[in-house]
């Protein structure tokens, strides 16, 4: 079954790992619903 | 010199403050609020270092330029127990400033009163401060006498204020300076003297480092992320000047850069583009330290059992200048640039900060020696979970190289040692990115270690809630290429061919014939000239100047702007000395002797520019000669170079007699224009009756600041023999680029204070014929009035002085005002409205 | 987390119902996925946020996970992933989540 697919998508990005808008390009390919997107930031 | 801008020096501080990570850290702050209670808040106290463990920890004295970043990788991570063995307080770079004397260094910044201190803790800390080698007397005198404890605890709980602790201990407070405005709140307050103390520390560091003339720096930028203002204008800003107005930079105008962590590189680029452009010469960037983040990750510390690390601000500045020939360039052709169409995948980012650039240069990632992103110390990310945050980077960047070919992936740990480094700056967010490399790649490449390092910066502008985007700019700092001064060979290579200098005489009362034997006398000697004639001749002249078909002009009646006059040259009859007489047509200045020291500048140009070295200046024995001599003093006591002539009479001194005129005792005799009038017809046609000019070189080139042409006079009685001289002088102000050499020699007396010298010798003309008005007892003044006429503001504050109130002019956002204290400002508004003054 | 971050999350939980929810992450490192991962299924484990004591149990991954990988789009995730896949530890990564979400996902 798919994880992503038809789900409510939140994201939550890293400022020195991912971050958020680019796992949200991912995500809208795989046909999930990003509900909420926000980059985190430790430096 | 043409070229890319150098960087001529650079410095970097510490500032321990564990009390400020306690009381206002915001991650401390935050707690108090949300977990009053909470285990991370009881053990706060015991996991702060003192200062001899923050001096001897490893990456602080890296910072401090003691150690290397090379010498870092001989300490076993983690560097939190380690301990450098002989660390030192001063380092080539700054310095580690203790917590109490940067209280008291607060309170010097505090232009508003804002600051209290307790009178036991001012005592002793300014006796700490007097053996500070950078803190001067005049900084040392604006620490105010200490109130008692108890008076301190008392206002601290009447009025909002915060405390100021010392050791855990009140020692003073912050006041706020609004009941509603958050923006001028006390906690907002405490951490904007805080930032502008420690940027101050910066700044006096750079001047002490760079060795540069205060006088000299021309402008600052601000690069943190902090911002001042009050409701109406949150981020005002200009903490630039307020922190350069406390060093004593007072040429120098600025303005602050804002982009989160990247900042700094947005700033070093638009100073380096400032310079080259010519538009400045020094530029300073630099930046303090936040409150605000000291203590971010405390947490994660306290619960790995490690000290709180984020217990220091920092502080850095960097001296951007023309260049040098010697010192490393920064290489404008190779900006990196984060685009709002690039995105925020990371690769995107790395790719716009670093290949795209050095593709354009036609460079590949190896050809730079080093890289640095995001210098953060990992002892302090690492436990946060944030990782290494200057290896990710360089992990990054060989990720890249890898998918585009020019490395293998095994090379990945290998690029990363070779071309990255340890990262040794406090997460202070602008602090730690790319900048801190610069002073030690200024070293490495002076002593040929390396040949380019790239500086980046990145900065997270999705925090401030406006934008996702993501944002950086990067530069290569390189080897010196030495092409500024080759470029100036190729000049010299060119120009084989004499400059072409056109002549307007339509008025000579000596003839056509007369001017045509003048050009070819100078044709005789090697020099060119045409001479222009018809209708409208000067308007053709003009052109011709402007479109730079001819090099210079030799004309007469010609008129010349108010604040140019002209530089005559003749022969003396006495030792057949040349002398310059400045001035002889032209007006420097409607005051006389205002005009006089304007003059004594021009001769000093027009001298130069026809090749005499170092000329010698004398002044004629003339009304308002000793006021000019007074001034010129001054400005020479300012750092404006000056060579005094000593007249030949037996009592000598630089004012000049007759027989100095006759014999040239002076290179540069400085008189009215006028007198030198009068003088330079004397001397170039005494021997011949009078009707003829035949000795010496003319009139001269009109000189002014800011004026673009080089346009010499001569007379309607000049001989050919002078004509053919005024030629020969002009050729040699073209070929000696007088233009460019007054413009340098403009902006040297204007460093040494020249606006504010001649301005005096005004004041004191109308002071002596006004009424003298005593100000009153000074106060704080915040509150503008405008709508005053600029030539009458100083009488509308005299007005105010008059009747007891205290103000001060200024300059507000739409034109000039008078500032009073809030409490008198209705009266104030009254008194000028009755004197006319406002409507 | 993020307080702020925190709150959005239990708020999303509510309205969709947790079952319908996933949360995707992009930490830097496998300890900071890790402790992000706890804080949607278990609970804030700092007690700082709306999330201390709250155990949502919510689906939780790492963008650079296998089973996710395989949903995305393969020219997208070069273009937004693939280079940092090279950078960050993703062995560790995966092991963080796994044991997170053997331990505390609930659905």
């Amino acid at each position: 079954m798919s994880i992503l697919k038809g789900k409510n998508v939140i994201v939550i990005g890293d400022r020195d790992g991912i971050p958020a808008p680019a796992i949200e390009e991912c995500v809208a390919t795989a046909g999930g619903n990003v509900v909420f997107a926000s980059t985190e930031c430790f430096v | 010199m043409s070229g890319n801008a150098v960087v001529k020096g650079a410095s970097y501080v510490l500032v321990h403050a564990p009390d400020f990570v306690i009381n206002y850290g915001t991650t401390q702050t935050v707690e108090r609020i949300v977990n009053p209670d909470s285990d991370y808040l009881k053990a706060l106290n015991s996991s702060i270092r003192s200062y001899e463990q923050v001096l001897a920890y490893p990456p602080n004295q890296v910072y401090l330029g003691n150690l290397t970043p090379k010498d870092l990788e001989d300490f076993e991570f983690p560097w939190y127990d380690k301990q450098v063995a002989d660390a030192k307080r001063f380092g080539k770079f700054g310095e580690l400033m203790p917590e109490d004397e940067f209280i008291a260094l607060m309170q010097i910044c505090d232009a508003f009163d804002l600051v209290v201190l307790e009178e036991n803790f001012v005592a002793k800390t300014k006796e700490k401060l007097t053996k500070h080698p950078l803190i001067t007397e005049s900084m040392l005198s604006k620490l105010k006498d200490g109130q008692s404890l108890e008076a301190i605890k008392e206002y601290i709980s009447e009025y909002n204020a915060e405390p100021l602790y010392f050791e855990r201990e009140i020692v003073g407070y912050v006041k706020r300076a609004h009941e509603i405005d958050v923006n001028l709140s006390a906690e907002v307050l405490l951490e904007n003297l805080a930032y502008k103390a420690s940027g101050v520390l910066a700044l006096l560091h750079l001047i002490n480092n760079s060795g540069i003339d205060r006088e000299a720096v021309d402008y600052v930028i601000d690069c943190s992320e902090e911002a001042c203002g009050d409701m109406n204008q949150r981020g005002g800003g200009n903490f630039a000047k307020a922190q350069a107005e406390m060093v004593g930079l007072i040429n120098a105008t600025g303005s602050d850069t804002r982009s989160f962590c990247a900042g700094p590189a947005h700033a070093i680029i638009e100073a380096s583009a400032l310079v080259k452009s010519g538009t400045f010469d020094n530029v300073v960037v630099f930046a303090g330290g936040a409150v605000a983040k000291l203590g971010m990750n405390g947490k994660d510390h306290v619960k790995k059992n490690i000290p709180i690390l984020e217990d220091v601000m920092g502080g850095f500045a960097v001296l951007i200048s023309k260049n040098d020939g010697v010192n490393p360039e920064i290489n404008l052709d190779i900006v990196g640039r984060h685009t709002i169409g690039t995105g925020s995948s990371p690769q995107a980012v790395i790719s716009s900060l670093v290949t795209d650039p050095l593709d354009r240069a036609g460079l590949r990632i190896t050809d730079i020696d080093k890289f640095a992103a995001e210098m953060q110390n990992p002892d302090i990310t690492k436990p946060a979970g944030a990782g290494d945050v200057p290896e990710a980077n360089y992990k990054m960047i060989a990720a890249l190289g890898v998918k585009r070919g020019e490395l293998e992936r095994a090379d990945i740990l290998n690029f990363v040692k070779n071309h990255g480094m340890k990262g040794w700056a406090p997460t202070q967010g602008h602090i730690p990115s790319g900048v801190p490399y610069l002073g030690f790649a200024r070293e490495e490449i002076l002593e040929g270690r390396i040949k380019k390092a790239m500086i980046i910066g990145k900065g997270s502008l999705f925090l401030g809630r406006m934008t996702n985007l993501f944002d950086g700019v990067s530069f290569v700092l390189q080897e010196n290429s030495k092409e500024a001064q080759t470029e100036d060979l190729k000049v010299s290579v060119k120009e084989v061919i004499e400059p072409l200098i056109g002549i307007v005489a339509e008025d000579s009362e000596l003839g056509k014939d007369n001017v045509l034997e003048a050009i070819s006398l100078a044709e005789n000697k090697g020099y060119r000239a045409i001479l222009i004639e018809g209708e409208e001749a000067h308007k053709k002249m003009d052109e011709m100047l402007r479109r730079k078909e001819i090099d210079a002009a030799v004309t007469m009646n010609y008129s010349f702007p108010i604040g140019v006059s002209t530089v005559g040259r003749v022969i003396t009859p006495g030792r057949g000395r040349e002398m310059f007489i400045a001035t002889t047509t032209g007006t420097s200045a409607t005051d006389r002797a205002e005009a006089m020291v304007k003059n004594a500048i021009y001769g000093i140009i027009a001298a130069k520019a026809s090749g005499v070295k170092e000329p010698t200046i004398g002044i004629a024995n003339i009304d308002g000669a000793r006021q000019a001599e007074k001034a010129l003093r001054e400005l020479q006591q300012k750092g404006y170079d000056i060579k005094f002539a000593e007249s030949a009479r037996k009592d000598g001194g630089v004012v000049m007699r007759g027989n100095d005129l006759l014999a040239g005792t002076a290179d540069v005799m400085v008189m009215d224009s006028l007198t030198g009038n009068l003088m330079i017809k004397l001397f170039s046609a005494f021997t011949t009756g009078g009707s003829y000019e035949s000795v010496g070189y003319g009139y001269g080139p009109g000189i002014g600041e800011g004026y673009d042409k080089i346009v010499l006079i001569v007379s309607r009685a000049s001989g050919a023999p002078v004509i053919a001289g005024a030629i020969e002088y002009a050729t040699q102000l073209v070929k000696n680029n007088c233009l460019k050499l007054a413009a340098d020699e403009f902006a040297k007396a204007n460093r040494s204070g020249l606006k504010q010298i001649l301005d005096g010798l005004k004041e004191r003309k109308t002071a002596a014929t006004e009424e003298e008005v005593k100000p009153p007892a000074k106060e704080i003044v915040t509150v503008e009035i405008p709508g005053i006429e600029i030539m009458d503001i100083e009488d509308a504050a005299k007005t105010l002085w008059a009747e007891g109130i205290y103000a001060e002019t200024g300059m507000g956002c739409t034109g000039p005002v008078v500032l009073v204290s809030e409490a008198n400002e209705a009266k104030a508004i009254e008194i000028l409205t009755k004197a006319g003054y406002i409507n | 987390m993020d307080l702020e971050n925190q709150k959005r999350v239990k708020e999303f939980a509510e309205k969709f119902g947790p079952e319908n929810v996933v949360v995707v992450l992009g930490a830097g490192e496998g300890e900071a996925a890790g402790l992000a991962a706890e804080t949607v299924t278990a609970g804030d484990p700092t007690f700082a946020g709306p999330l201390a004591g709250v155990s949502l149990g919510l689906k939780v991954y790492h963008i650079c996970e296998p089973e996710l990988k395989v949903e995305i789009d393969e020219a997208v995730y070069d273009e937004q992933i693939s280079m940092m896949e090279m950078v960050l530890d993703v062995d560790d990564i995966v092991n963080e989540m796994t044991a997170i979400r053997e331990q505390y996902t609930k659905y």
